[in-house]
C-alpha cells in the first residue's frame, strides 16, 4: 500500500449519508466509493441533490447521518477550512473569484493556507492558462466567465491537492470556452481525483470515468460502462 | 461657512473612525453589533478616569484608554459575536444590545449619571484667515486621514487585510481554501473596537461623557454604515465625512436639525438603494 493511500486505493468512501435542510431530507442514503486517480461526474436535473452532495463532501454542509472516509479517515462534521488542509479542494459554481482582488492575490489566497510560494504557485496557475499572465494584476471581477472558471480551476491546484470537487464547471460558457475547460479537465485526469457535477451530457461524456446520476436526493444509478458512458443518449432519459 | 465644513470634517473623521469597525462586523460577520457603543464609551470614560483621577496626559492616557478597550472587545468577541455567526440576525441584536444595557449600568455604577466634562487638552486656536480653528480639532483631522491611508494600506498590502476583502465578498470561498476566517475575523472586530475606543477618547474633549453616550453615538454610526454600505470601507469614509458636514451645515442653519438630517439622508439612500436581506 502506498502511504497515505486508503485501503485498495479507494480515496473516498461515503456510506449512507443523510443531508437536511431544516426538517427537509435532501439527500438520502448515499453511498459510494470512489478510486485513486479516478474522475467521477454527477449528474441530474436541478434540485437532485448534486450541489449538496459536492458541498457535504467539501465539509460547508454537516450530514445529519452516515460517514464520509477519505484515505480511511473520516471527514464528516469538520468544517471545509479542514477539510480543504486534507486535501480536498473545491471549486464553487457561479465562478465564485474574490473580485475585489487581483488574480494575483487570488492566487496568493489560495497559497496562503497551505504556506506555497506565491511565484511556484503563480507559475502553476500559469501553466494551466498562460493567457491569465498579462491579467495577473487586474481585479479579478474584470475577467470573463470561462477566464474567472480557470482562475478558480488553477487555483485549486495550489500545493498538494488529493481530490478536487468541481461543480459546474462549464455553466453557462459558451461553446468554445467549454472546450478549453474540458481540455484543462482532461490534462488533469489521472493526476488527481476528480468529482464533477456536471450538466452538460457531452463534457461529461468525454471526461468521465464513472456516471452517478441523482434524482431526488439518491443515487439513482450508476454507470462504469466506458462504451456507455461515451454515448449520452443511453442515458440522458434517466435525468 | 468655512468654519462650519471645518467643524463637519472634524465630527465626520470621528464618525469614520468609529463606524469602521461596525461596518466590517455588519458586512463581514452579518452581526448588527450594538456593543461596539460601549467599546466607544469605554474609551472615553477610561480618558476621563486616567486624566482626573490619575493626573496622566492625554496621549498617554489615548494609548491606555485603546488598550483597555482590547480586553473587553475580546470578551465580547469570544463569548457573544462568535456563539452569532451564521445565526439570525435578531440574536446579535438581542445579545448586543443586552451587552451594552450592561455596560451602561456599570458606567453608571462607577461614575454616576451625571454628565462629565474633559477639557481641550490642547487649548491652542489657530488663526486661519478670518476664523480661529480649535488646533485640537486640526489634529483629530489629521488623525483621521493617517488612520484611513492606514487602513486603506493594511487592507491592500496585508495578507490578513486581503482575507478580510476576500471574506467580505465570499466567506465560504475564503473558507474552501483552508483559511480559518472567524480567526481573522475576531483581529478585525479587535481593530475595529480598538478604533471605536480611540472615537470615544477623541470625541470626549469636544462633548461630555454620559452613560448613554454610546447609545447616541452608535445611531449615527448605524447611519453612517447604512449610507456607506454594509462593509464598504471607501462608502464608509465617504458617508462618515459626508454626513460630518450635513449635521454641521444644518446646524449652522437651525441647531436642532442637525442630527435629525442625519436620518433624512439616510431615509433617502435607503430610498435609492434598499438594504439587501
Amino acid at each position: 500500500m502506498l502511504l497515505g493511500k486508503g485501503r485498495d486505493g479507494v480515496i473516498l468512501t461515503v456510506e449512507n449519508l443523510e443531508v437536511h435542510y431544516g426538517r427537509a431530507k435532501v439527500l438520502h442514503n448515499i453511498a459510494f466509493k470512489m478510486d485513486e486517480g479516478e474522475l467521477v461526474t454527477i449528474v441530474g436535473r436541478n434540485g437532485s441533490g448534486k450541489t449538496t452532495l459536492l458541498k457535504t463532501l467539501g465539509g460547508f454542509l454537516k450530514p445529519s447521518a452516515g460517514s464520509i472516509l477519505f484515505r480511511g479517515q473520516r471527514i464528516d462534521g469538520l468544517g471545509p477550512e479542514n477539510v480543504a488542509l486534507k486535501g480536498i479542494r473545491y471549486v464553487f459554481q457561479d465562478k465564485r473569484v474574490f473580485g475585489e482582488l487581483t488574480v494575483k492575490e487570488n492566487i496568493e489566497l489560495a497559497a496562503y493556507p497551505i504556506k506555497e510560494n506565491l511565484e511556484k504557485a503563480v507559475q502553476k496557475v500559469l501553466s494551466v492558462y498562460p493567457r491569465l499572465e498579462k491579467f495577473l494584476h487586474s481585479k479579478a471581477k474584470g475577467l470573463s466567465g470561462g477566464e474567472r472558471q480557470i482562475l478558480l480551476i488553477g487555483r485549486v491546484l495550489i500545493g498538494q491537492p488529493q481530490l478536487l470537487l468541481i461543480d459546474e464547471p462549464t455553466e453557462g460558457l459558451a461553446a468554445k470556452i467549454i472546450s478549453e475547460i474540458t481540455a484543462i479537465l482532461l490534462s488533469m485526469k489521472g493526476q488527481f481525483s476528480m468529482i464533477v457535477v456536471e450538466q452538460n451530457l457531452a463534457t461529461v461524456a468525454r471526461l468521465a470515468d464513472k456516471i452517478h446520476i441523482m434524482k431526488e436526493g439518491v443515487m439513482f444509478k450508476e454507470i462504469t460502462d466506458p462504451e456507455m458512458i461515451r454515448q449520452p443518449s443511453q442515458y440522458e432519459n434517466d435525468l | 461657512m468655512l468654519q462650519t465644513i471645518f467643524y463637519g470634517l472634524t465630527i465626520g473623521g470621528i464618525l469614520y473612525i468609529i463606524s469602521i469597525g461596525l461596518s466590517l462586523t455588519f458586512g463581514a460577520m452579518g452581526i448588527v453589533n450594538f456593543s461596539h457603543g460601549l467599546i466607544y464609551a469605554i474609551g472615553a470614560y477610561t480618558i476621563y478616569a486616567v486624566m482626573a483621577k490619575m493626573g496622566i496626559n492625554f496621549i498617554l492616557g489615548a494609548v491606555i484608554a485603546v488598550l483597555v478597550s482590547i480586553p473587553f472587545s475580546y470578551i465580547i468577541e469570544k463569548y457573544v459575536i462568535r456563539r452569532l455567526y451564521g445565526e439570525s440576525i435578531d440574536y446579535a441584536i438581542i445579545a448586543t444590545y443586552a451587552v451594552l444595557l450592561i455596560g451602561v449600568d456599570a458606567i453608571k455604577w462607577i461614575w454616576g449619571a451625571s454628565p462629565l466634562p474633559i477639557s481641550d487638552p490642547v487649548g491652542i486656536s489657530i488663526q486661519f484667515l478670518t476664523m480661529e480653528m480649535p488646533l485640537y480639532r486640526l489634529i483629530i483631522i489629521g488623525l483621521t486621514l493617517l488612520i484611513l491611508i492606514g487602513l486603506s494600506l493594511f487592507f491592500k498590502k496585508t495578507i490578513i487585510g486581503k482575507i478580510i476583502i476576500a471574506g467580505l465578498g465570499d466567506r465560504e470561498a475564503v473558507r474552501g481554501l483552508g483559511i480559518r476566517l472567524d480567526k481573522y475575523f475576531a483581529i478585525i472586530f479587535i481593530l475595529g473596537s480598538a478604533l471605536a475606543a480611540l472615537g470615544g477618547v477623541l470625541y470626549s474633549p469636544i462633548s461630555t461623557l454620559h452613560p448613554y453616550m454610546g447609545f447616541h453615538i452608535l445611531i449615527l454610526c448605524f447611519a453612517v454604515v447604512i449610507v456607506g454600505g454594509m462593509g464598504n470601507l471607501r462608502g464608509t469614509a465617504i458617508a462618515a465625512f459626508s454626513l460630518g458636514l450635513v449635521m454641521a451645515i444644518t446646524g449652522r442653519i437651525w441647531g436642532p436639525a442637525a442630527e435629525a438630517m442625519v436620518y433624512v439622508v439616510m431615509a433617502f439612500v435607503l430610498m435609492i438603494r434598499p438594504i439587501e436581506t
